[in-house]
C-alpha cells in the first residue's frame, strides 16, 4: 500500500469515526530536519542534499475492544546523516489491527514484543537511532487465569520499508507461582521463552540447519525488601561469519546468564547485576551478522545492551562501553563478555548532619567488564571456552558518584565525578587503552514562579592518544527557562588538550525550545562531534557535521 | 516530495479536527512488586491522578520527580491526588528503577513500561511527559520540565480537584 492509498483509507476511516461518534482516534507527528552547512573548521559538507528530514506520522484508532494503527514515514529528500540506507522516500512503515480484552489479545500486522529481559527477543523502535525491528505477522496473547500468560507469534522483521529474509517463531509463558501457591508476602514468577529463526541458504554441509533455536528460562523472587532474578539462555548452533564471508563448515552455539540481586527500602537502594554472554549475536537474516557489515543494527532479534551507567552529560558520553556479545576470530579473537555493575542510592533526610536543611541524595555506580577467558585457534577457527566464571582481558571499568543537594529554596546543585578505564583495542578494534576522569558541576537558580537559570561546567582529563579526541576536554552549558514553556540554551565542548591543533575544535550549539500541551518545537544551530549517539545501549555513528536543526513533535 | 508533504499535513490537520487523545490507553503495566495494574483503573471513581513518564537516565525527569517528591505529602493531603511515575526504562536500566525510587525516598506509585507501549500510545517521543487524569480522561498534558513548573502543575491539580 502506498501513502496516497493509505491517506484515503485514513480519511474514510476518520470520517466514519466522526460521523458515528464511534471509537477514538489519536496520533502523533514527529519531524526532525537538518540543514547541513560548510564549516571552515570541520570542513565542507560533501554529501548530496544539504537539507534532509525524517518524518513520522502515527495514527491509533480504537473502537470498543478493537484497535488499528499505522505509521507513515517520510525521509525526504533523504534521511538524516548516517541512517540505514533503506530508509528512503515516503511509505507506510508499520500497520496493525486487532482485538484486545482482559484475556485475549490478537494482532495482525507489525507488533513490538519483549520476552524476559530481551536476551532472546525484543522488537522496538528508536527513531533517533533509526531502529525499527518490529515483526510483521501475527501475535496472540492469552491469559486464561490471572496467574498465567501465554504468547505465540510468527512473522518477519521489518528491514527499511521491507522485511528481512528470515522467519521468526516465538512462544512465551509467564507464570505467577506466588499467586498460584497463594504466597502472601513472597513473590515468585517463572518465565520460559522459545524463539526460532528460519532462513534457508544454499549450503551443502549436513551440519547446516536453516532453523536456529533459542530458549530462555527465568525466575523472579521477592521477599520483603529483598529481590532477586535470574535468566539462562541457550542458543543452538549457528553458522560462523566473518568480514563478509559465511563459514559453511563452522558452527557454534551460544549462551547467556543474567543474575540480579537487590535490596530496597525507603531512603536506601542497592542493586547488583552480573551477566555472562558467549556468542549471543542473533539476527533474523544471517548476513546482517557479518562482522563490520551492519553498522546500522538492523534485523537484530535480541537486545544485548551494555550494562553500565547510562550517562546524560556530553563529556561522559565520549568513552561509552558497547556490549561484546559475539564470537569473532578476526581482527581480534573474542568470544563474549563477562562482568557486572553495582548501583547504590541513598537519601540523607532533612535535619540530619549529612542531610542539612533540605536533605541530600547520593548515587554510586560501579561497573566492570571483561572478555571471556578462552583459548583461540585463529587458523582453524576453533576455540576452547574457559571456566564459566573465567575473566579474560579487561574491556571496561567505571566508577561514578553523584551528589544532589538543594542549598536553599532558590539554589540546587548536582556534582558528578566519573573515573573510566576504556580498552579501545577491544571495544573499538583500534589501538590503545584510556584512563579518563570527568568532573561535572551544575547549579540551578530559580526565581519568580518558573523562571530559572542553569549552569553546567564539565572537564575531562584523559591519557588518550587518539587524535579524534586526545587528552583533555572542557565543556559548559547555560540554560535559561523563561517559563515552563519556553527555554533557550547555549553549550560548548572543546577538545583544548588535543596535540593536533586542527583538532582543537569547539563543538558549540545554541538554540531554544517551545512546549505547549502535547506540542514541542526545538531549533538549534551548531556543530556535532563525530562519534556514537547511544540510546539504551545501542549506538549509531554520526560523522562530524555543522548545521541548523529543527525538531517538531506533536500528539493529537 | 511536495506531494507527500501535502498529504501528510492534510491527514494531520484532518486528524486534529476529529478528536484529541483524551483517554488513557487500554494497557496493563507491572508495578515494582510484579503485580499487573490496568491503566484504565487507576483514575476511576473520580480519583485525580498525575501520570509522569520518566526514566532513570533522564535528568529533567528526575529533577521534576524530586521537586514533586518534596511536596507530595502536602499535595495528597490537600487534593487527594495520586502520582503514578511510569518508567520507560528498557531492560538496560529497568533494574535500577526500584533502588533509585527507594534511594530517593519517593512515595509515588511506580509502574514499568519496559517496551515503550504506553510511550508509543501517547505519541511521546521525548520525556518527561506529565498528564493529569480523572475517570480515565486526560485533562492536561505537558512535556519537558523547568524548575518551578511543578507549582503550575499544582495549580492545575487544585483546579481539577474541585
Amino acid at each position: 500500500m502506498n501513502y496516497s492509498k493509505f491517506a484515503v483509507f485514513v480519511l474514510l476511516w476518520t470520517a466514519f469515526a466522526q460521523a458515528q461518534d464511534y471509537g477514538q482516534l489519536s496520533g502523533g507527528l514527529e519531524s526532525n530536519s537538518q540543514y547541513y552547512v560548510d564549516d571552515p573548521k570541520t570542513g565542507d559538507f560533501l554529501e548530496d542534499d544539504h537539507f534532509r528530514t525524517n518524518n513520522y506520522l502515527r495514527l491509533n484508532y480504537t473502537f470498543k475492544n478493537w484497535f488499528a494503527n499505522a505509521q507513515l514515514e517520510s525521509y525526504e529528500p533523504r534521511a538524516l546523516l548516517n541512517y540505514y540506507p533503506k530508509y528512503e522516500g515516503t511509505d507506510l512503515g508499520t500497520f496493525a489491527f486487532g482485538y484486545k480484552s482482559q484475556k485475549l489479545e490478537v494482532t495482525v500486522g507489525h507488533f513490538y514484543e519483549q520476552f524476559g529481559s530481551g536476551l532472546v527477543l525484543r522488537t522496538w523502535e528508536d527513531r533517533q537511532l533509526g531502529i525499527n525491528n518490529s515483526i510483521r505477522g501475527g501475535h496472540v496473547t492469552y491469559r486464561p487465569f490471572s496467574t498465567v500468560q501465554l504468547t505465540a507469534l510468527y512473522g518477519r522483521q521489518r528491514d527499511g520499508f521491507e522485511v528481512s529474509r528470515g522467519d521468526i517463531y516465538g512462544f512465551n509463558t509467564e507464570l505467577d507461582l506466588g499467586g498460584f501457591l497463594n504466597f502472601e508476602t513472597t513473590g515468585l514468577d517463572f518465565g520460559f521463552s522459545y524463539v526460532g529463526r528460519y532462513e534457508d541458504l544454499e549450503v551443502e554441509n549436513p551440519n547446516f540447519d536453516p532453523m536456529t533455536n533459542a530458549f530462555s528460562a527465568r525466575l523472579d523472587f521477592s521477599e520483603g525488601n529483598f529481590y532477586a532474578s535470574g535468566e539462562y539462555v541457550l542458543k543452538d548452533d549457528d553458522m560462523y561469519q566473518e568480514l563478509g564471508n559465511l563459514y559453511e563448515d563452522s558452527y557454534f552455539n551460544g549462551n547467556a546468564f543474567l543474575l540480579n540481586l537487590g535490596f530496597a527500602k525507603s531512603g536506601l537502594g542497592l542493586d547488583a547485576t552480573f551477566r555472562r554472554m558467549e556468542n549471543m549475536a542473533f539476527y533474523s537474516q544471517r548476513d546482517q551478522g557479518q562482522y563490520g557489515n551492519n553498522p546500522f543494527n538492523q534485523d537484530v532479534v535480541n537486545y544485548l545492551p551494555a550494562l553500565t551507567k547510562q550517562h546524560d552529560y556530553s563529556l561522559t558520553n565520549i568513552y561509552v562501553y558497547q556490549s561484546q556479545p559475539r564470537l569473532v576470530f578476526n581482527p581480534l579473537p573474542k568470544a563474549g563478555e563477562i562482568g557486572g555493575q553495582i548501583d547504590f542510592y541513598q537519601r540523607f533526610k532533612r535535619g540530619t548532619v549529612l542531610g542539612g536543611k533540605y536533605g541530600t541524595k547520593i548515587a554510586f555506580n560501579f561497573s566492570t567488564w571483561y572478555g571471556l577467558d578462552s583459548e583461540f585457534n585463529v587458523t582453524d577457527k576453533t576455540y576452547e571456552s574457559g571456566p564459566f566464571l573465567g575473566f579474560g582481558k579487561k574491556y571496561f571499568q567505571e566508577f561514578s558518584f553523584e551528589l544532589r543537594k538543594k542549598i536553599s529554596s532558590k539554589w540546587s546543585t548536582i556534582v558528578t565525578v566519573v573515573e573510566t578505564y576504556y580498552n579501545t583495542k577491544y571495544v573499538e578494534d583500534r589501538t590503545g587503552e584510556v584512563d579518563a576522569f570527568i568532573a561535572i558541576a551544575e547549579a540551578t537558580y530559580k526565581f519568580g514562579s518558573s523562571k530559572s537559570i542553569r549552569f553546567e561546567g564539565q572537564h575531562l582529563w584523559s591519557n588518550d592518544k587518539d587524535h579524534d579526541r586526545a587528552k583533555n576536554w572542557a565543556g559548559g552549558t547555560l540554560e535559561y527557562n523563561f517559563n515552563s514553556n519556553f527555554a533557550v540554551f547555549a553549550t560548548d565542548i572543546w577538545n583544548y588538550g588535543n596535540p593536533d591543533e586542527d583538532k582543537q575544535i569547539h563543538y558549540y550549539s545554541f538554540g531554544g525550545s517551545f512546549t505547549k500541551g502535547a506540542t514541542r518545537i526545538g531549533a538549534s544551530y551548531g556543530r556535532q562531534r563525530g562519534g556514537l549517539i547511544c540510546v539504551g545501549g545501542i549506538c549509531r555513528f554520526v560523522p562530524e557535521n555543522t548545521g541548523f536543526t529543527l525538531n517538531i513533535a506533536t500528539a493529537f | 516530495m511536495m506531494k507527500s508533504f501535502i498529504t501528510l499535513f492534510f491527514v494531520l490537520t484532518f486528524g486534529l479536527f476529529v478528536k484529541a487523545q483524551d483517554v488513557l490507553p487500554n494497557l496493563h503495566l507491572e508495578n515494582l512488586d510484579g503485580e499487573t495494574v490496568a491503566l484504565q483503573d487507576i483514575s476511576k471513581d473520580g480519583q485525580l491522578v498525575v501520570v509522569s513518564l520518566w526514566a532513570t537516565w533522564c535528568v529533567p525527569c528526575k529533577n521534576e520527580l524530586d521537586a514533586i517528591g518534596d511536596v507530595y505529602v502536602d499535595w495528597m493531603d490537600e487534593t487527594n491526588v495520586k502520582l503514578y511515575a511510569i518508567s520507560v526504562d528498557d531492560s538496560r536500566t529497568v533494574k535500577r528503577v526500584k533502588p533509585l525510587v527507594n534511594g530517593k525516598g519517593w512515595e509515588f506509585e511506580v509502574l514499568l513500561d519496559t517496551n515503550g507501549d504506553l510511550k508509543r500510545q501517547l505519541n511521546a517521543p521525548t520525556i518527561p511527559v506529565t498528564l493529569i487524569v480523572k475517570d480515565n480522561k486526560i485533562l492536561f498534558r505537558h512535556s519537558g520540565y523547568a524548575p518551578g513548573s511543578e507549582e503550575e502543575l499544582y495549580e492545575k491539580i487544585k483546579e481539577f480537584s474541585k
